[in-house]
């Protein structure tokens, strides 16, 4: 099956981790500026960023102890929140290797997994590219 | 009513934090410092030593606000709100002094009833603690 690519303003390539850092919350700060400004947005997930959308995270954290009652969403939630309220502006997209290696082979059917061969259409496809993190 | 140890050690656990901010979006309630109140109930009794980096924990502060996706994302960790909690659960939370300077602070920014310490003072009192760890 050919995939059209989107073509958008700009290209996140997140490689960092979550848990690591605040890389993963400047990221989806700098996307949703991005997208308040009128811009599109896609983002390709490598590494450990594509733990982000597994399915089996569910809509919520595990319960806190200390606020039981407290709803905290996953980020799969966050994500999938982040592309319904951006229909066709913002596109989320998962390194294939990068998930298979992980065992994170279950994303959301939001987030559409590809080939690291077709990267460079990725980033053929938008004006500007940023890769924030490393592996 | 918080009650703190006058003195570092005294057969408490120590912990030492110094990678600071792993994560917002993806952690928000289960921090290092969420985990320190766990260990100062299981461990009887836990000191909080705050250096490099973490020292900033301690400052006073506001986390800023967070809207992705068209919602208020509320229930990100605040380490000040955090530590709030250990103080008044009775944990002795110190910071070294050199690391305030060194991120631009003074030991008047920080949070109420956190102390200081000079570089070194709480490593000559580990044999104080019934056991020290890296958090």
């Amino acid at each position: 099956m050919t995939r059209i690519l989107p073509h958008t303003d700009v290209l996140i390539t997140l490689m960092g981790a979550p848990h690591e850092s605040d890389l993963l919350t400047s990221a989806l700060r700098l996307t949703q500026a991005l997208l308040d400004r009128g811009a599109s947005v896609q983002v390709w997930a490598c590494g450990y960023a594509t733990m982000l959308t597994q399915r089996a995270l569910g809509d919520g954290k595990p319960r806190n102890l200390a606020a039981w009652s407290t709803e905290y969403p996953s980020t799969s939630l966050v994500v999938r929140r982040m592309l319904d309220a951006h229909p066709g502006r913002l596109h989320w997209f998962a390194c294939r290797f990068c998930s298979d290696d992980r065992g994170a082979v279950d994303h959301i059917p939001q987030v559409p997994v590809r080939a690291p061969a077709k990267y460079a259409e990725h980033v053929a496809a938008a004006a500007k590219t940023f890769h924030l993190g490393v592996m | 009513m918080s009650s703190h140890a006058a003195e570092p050690g005294q057969g408490r656990a120590l912990a030492i934090v110094e990678r600071a901010y792993r994560g917002a979006v993806e952690t928000q309630f289960s921090d290092a410092l969420y985990c320190a109140y766990l260990f100062h109930i299981h461990l009887g009794g836990l000191d909080l030593l705050l250096r490099g980096p973490a020292v900033t924990y301690a400052v006073r502060g506001a986390t800023p606000a967070l809207r992705l996706g068209g919602q208020d994302l509320h229930t990100v960790n605040d380490p000040r709100v955090n530590l709030a909690v250990l103080l008044d659960s009775g944990v002795g939370v110190w910071v070294e002094e050199p690391d305030l300077p060194a991120h631009g602070l003074s030991p008047a920014a920080l949070l109420p009833d956190v102390r200081t310490v000079p570089a070194g003072e709480i490593t000559a009192r580990w044999s104080a603690y019934r056991s020290v760890f890296y958090l």
